[in-house]
């Protein structure tokens, strides 16, 4: 009996012994890795599925790459992921469009200060249509500046009174006479933007509303370090939402603080939703991405109007084919007074300010 | 003594397998915490609305004259079909 006993304490210190017991803890390592490799997905998962219907779907959009960048077989499975998703969960059909833009067309858009009332609904309907988050955040890319009529520092009348004038050798501009004294344009100070009026226009204040400047150099395409966001060759700035690693630098960039970044998650209501979406455009945003205006892509790649502009009561907006001569902006260049930002980094922007 | 063996290997396989996935959904928990807030998200957002307003008030718009209208409209065409080619 003793001598089992002892032959069983030898057996467990000889190096077979010792085998067994690596043997057993590799098993418990690997069978515990097995075991967390099956729930940590679950787990992980189990709060994404809450509001996302198709947990897959979210994995396979972070491998995706950069949308210009791919194939046409990986831009259709890209675009039936997001459809399936955003149908899923807004409960609607959500169609994600890919047109192109059309080629020989360069945007521009155009705004009369003179004409502009200060009544938001461009805000809105832009709101509307590119299902911008709601509230906390609420999200806009129009601002509408309110800005005392003073600020308006020169007199159409005398902007042609001043010496020397027009001549076979050109317009040098207002020198001497005229409006040489003074600021031949339009001052910004005092505007304000958390206006409140219970009726607009107020008749001592004009409004400017304010938004991408769609430069034809923009600097925040430059400062993108992933070429996240891009122009294309219709002359509009866009983003690829799912490539956008929400650094910001395109927003310090912007002289213009165009962008609005993502801070909170969208908050989107599904009856609000609008269902038919660009890529590029308005499909909802996730959080920590950076959105701007894009001219409504979704329609203007479509031979639409923006939805800015369809919202205009008063006709101050005009948007068109920079390249073609008989365009409305092209005409509001070449017979109003218009105006440029005195800064403009040689960022030339394609929305201009004028008085009809 | 090999059946009672195999039992408790068993038990602390289970228990092991617990633990992981108990450490992954308490690791889970904790970035989502911070991930899944919106804690201060308006205040931000008006912040960055309120830096449009100053860069706006911090310029001017200026007239411009009937050659300066000519040379935008220009340079804007020479860029536009330069980054065509």
């Amino acid at each position: 009996m003793l001598k089992e006993k002892n032959n069983a304490l030898k057996e467990s210190d000889e190096p077979d012994g010792l085998e067994q017991g690596r043997r057993d803890f590799l098993k418990h390592a690997l069978t515990s890795s097995a075991a967390a490799l099956v729930a940590a997905p679950a787990v992980v998962g189990a709060s994404a599925e809450a509001d996302n219907p198709d947990a897959d779907i979210t994995v396979a959009e972070y491998f995706q790459g950069h949308f210009l960048l791919m194939s046409d077989e990986e831009k259709k499975k890209s675009i039936a992921r997001l459809e399936k998703r955003y149908s899923a969960q807004y409960k609607k059909k959500t169609t994600v469009s890919d047109v192109e833009a059309p080629d020989g067309v360069l945007f521009g858009y155009a705004l009369d200060i003179s004409k502009c009332i200060g009544c938001r609904r461009c805000v809105y309907a832009c709101v509307k249509e590119n299902n911008q988050s709601r509230h906390d955040p609420t999200v806009q890319w129009i601002q509408v500046m309110k800005m005392p009529k003073g600020n308006i520092a020169f007199s159409a009348e005398n902007l042609d009174k001043g010496y020397p004038r027009k001549s076979e050798f050109g317009d040098y501009g207002v020198q001497v006479g005229g409006n040489a004294y003074k600021t031949a344009g339009l001052s910004t100070e005092d505007a304000q933007n958390y206006y409140n009026d219970d009726a607009v226009p107020d008749k001592d204040f004009f409004y400017m509303p304010v938004q991408c400047q769609q430069c034809e150099k923009p600097p925040c395409v430059k400062a993108c370090p992933v070429r996240a966001t891009f122009r294309d060759h219709a002359g509009v700035v866009l983003i690829d939402y799912n490539w956008c690693i929400g650094c910001r630098m395109c927003q310090l960039a912007c002289p213009y603080h165009a962008r609005r970044f993502n801070w909170g998650e969208p908050n989107l209501p599904a009856e609000e939703m609008n269902p038919k979406t660009h890529y590029f455009g308005n499909r909802p945003r996730m959080r920590g991405v950076m959105e701007k205006c894009t001219f409504c892509v979704q329609r203007t790649r479509e031979g639409r109007d923006p939805a800015c502009m369809e919202a205009c009561p008063v006709g101050a907006r005009k948007f068109g084919n920079l390249l073609d001569p008989e365009s409305d902006v092209r005409k509001v260049l070449a017979t109003k007074r218009v105006f440029r930002f005195k800064e403009e980094y040689g960022t030339y922007p394609k929305f201009f300010y004028y008085i009809g | 003594m090999k059946e009672e063996n195999s039992r408790r290997s068993f038990f602390k396989r289970v228990a092991a397998a617990v633990g992981m996935v108990a450490a992954a959904a308490g690791t889970k928990t904790l970035i989502s915490r911070s991930i899944d807030s919106n804690d201060g998200a308006s205040e931000k957002y008006a912040a960055d609305v309120a830096a449009q307003e100053k860069a706006v008030k911090a310029n001017q718009l200026v007239v411009m004259t009937d050659e300066e209208k000519q040379q935008r409209i220009d340079d804007l065409l020479n860029f536009h079909r330069q980054e065509i080619a």
